[in-house]
């Protein structure tokens, strides 16, 4: 399943708290090699242009968070927003373009 | 009403022109900091300041990825030095990036930290001489010209480009001994001075006038910049947790003399410089007094922080540079200085 597939199983109104969690996974990650340049370019220009409360934004912190903490992430989705069918498909979701 | 009238007119012109600034430290990827640097551009800071020091990421790399995702703020590093750097590849860095980013680039230069630059084998004498030439450099490649300079440091003969660059380019000059701030007044756009206390930047003031008294200029020539060791939280003991191994590193880098000005104990400031040398960072951070914090950081709730930037306004600063550690989280300190600082000084 793709990101932005997996994005459209969150509800709306949860979007912005897990948009807030995610950044501050990404932002404070020592896991940065993990990051694919593409990936990095992706992230900067989604932040210019717009932000990361809308689908597209969060599809591209979901597969960065995916790539660099999946278990904080998936640990969240979980336990704090009580989305365990979302942690599952993001465990499934192929990394590396899928947003 | 209308005395009330001008008075808030009068004090609207003298926030108008102060401008806010942050200084981040390429420590971490390109794309964190970046991310950083898009974000102050969106909650409203003025001016981007990127360190340059060689055991963190290339401060001209991360300056070229923040002229390609942001559009309209000021950036430059803050500061590089003309030992690691020869001025002549300062001025090509400044002046490529000039075109990426039109009249948005500055330069800040700075004589160099004397521990780090030692540890790289460099010998960094003639400091003033050495900032003097490498403006003096800096400012004539940038005619276009061939240039030939005899300085006492830097020589060049003959040096051009081959392609021309867009102009001048705005230069800031690190200073806090007396000799670099009146240089910095006389032949600087701007100063950026390493202090948080109204004390410094008095002291600070009063050297940047007699060189912009020397060289003919105004006061309102000079962009006088405190660059400021900051951290906001809506908690104050977490902006002062956060802030507290930066001015551990300020004290046992200050020379004994700040340290009098302030009233710093030198006996403890020993043992900081101590512990930090062994690597007892607990130490060292543990060592450090309210005294201390109060001299050499700006640190606690909005409201605190900002009656102490309203008193170096007063002292003459022009413009305020939050610098490291910025608060605990930096993405959620930019928001904070962005929704309850910058307004409470800008309409």
């Amino acid at each position: 399943m793709s990101y932005k597939k997996i994005v459209k199983m969150i509800p709306v109104e949860k979007r912005e708290e897990l948009s807030d969690k995610l950044l501050n996974y990404l932002l404070k990650s020592k896991k940065e090699k993990k990051m694919p340049s593409s990936l990095a370019k992706c992230f900067l220009s989604q932040w210019q242009t717009g932000g990361f409360d809308d689908e597209v934004g969060l599809a591209v912190l979901l597969e960065a968070t995916a790539l660099l903490e999946p278990e904080k992430t998936t640990e969240f989705l979980e336990q704090e927003l009580q989305l365990a069918d979302v942690a599952k498909a993001l465990k499934e979701a192929v990394p590396a373009g899928g947003a | 009403m209308l005395l009330k009238h001008l008075k808030r007119q009068c004090q609207r012109e003298v926030l108008d022109v102060v401008k806010f600034g942050v200084e981040f430290v390429p420590k971490e990827a390109y794309w964190k900091t970046v991310y950083y640097a898009i974000q102050s551009e969106k909650r409203g800071f003025d001016n981007l300041w990127i360190t340059d020091h060689y055991n963190n990421r290339n401060v001209y790399t991360t300056l070229a990825a923040t002229a390609i995702y942001t559009k309209k703020i000021v950036f430059g590093p803050g500061v590089t030095n003309p030992f690691l750097v020869n001025p002549i590849m300062t001025t090509q860095s400044l002046a490529s990036l000039d075109e990426m980013a039109p009249g948005r680039v500055v330069l800040g230069m700075g004589a160099g930290d004397k521990t780090t630059l030692a540890s790289t084998g460099i010998e960094a004498k003639k400091q003033l001489s050495a900032v003097v030439d490498a403006i003096a450099i800096f400012k004539a490649m940038l005619e276009g010209k061939s240039v030939t300079y005899e300085g006492k440091v830097f020589q060049v003969k003959g040096t051009k480009f081959n392609f021309k660059p867009r102009g001048q380019i705005p230069v800031y000059i690190g200073a806090q001994g007396p000799k670099m701030l009146a240089t910095a007044g006389k032949i600087g756009d701007g100063v950026l001075i390493n202090a948080s206390h109204p004390k410094d930047i008095d002291y600070a003031v009063g050297q940047i006038k007699m060189g912009v008294s020397e060289a003919g200029k105004k006061m309102s020539d000079v962009d006088v910049t405190a660059y400021t060791s900051f951290s906001v939280h809506k908690k104050p003991e977490k902006a002062m947790q956060a802030a507290s191994p930066v001015v551990a590193f300020i004290v046992a880098g200050s020379p004994n003399v700040i340290l009098e000005r302030h009233g710093i104990d030198l006996e403890t400031a020993n043992k900081i410089r101590g512990a930090l040398a062994k690597g007892d960072f607990g130490g060292a951070f543990g060592s450090v007094s309210p005294g201390m914090m109060e001299a050499f950081c700006i640190a606690g709730t909005p409201d605190v922080c900002n009656e102490k930037i309203s008193r170096l306004l007063k002292a003459g600063i022009t413009q305020f540079v939050v610098g490291s550690p910025v608060g605990p989280n930096v993405r959620t300190s930019i928001d904070l200085i962005s929704e309850q600082v910058i307004p409470h000084f800008k309409e």
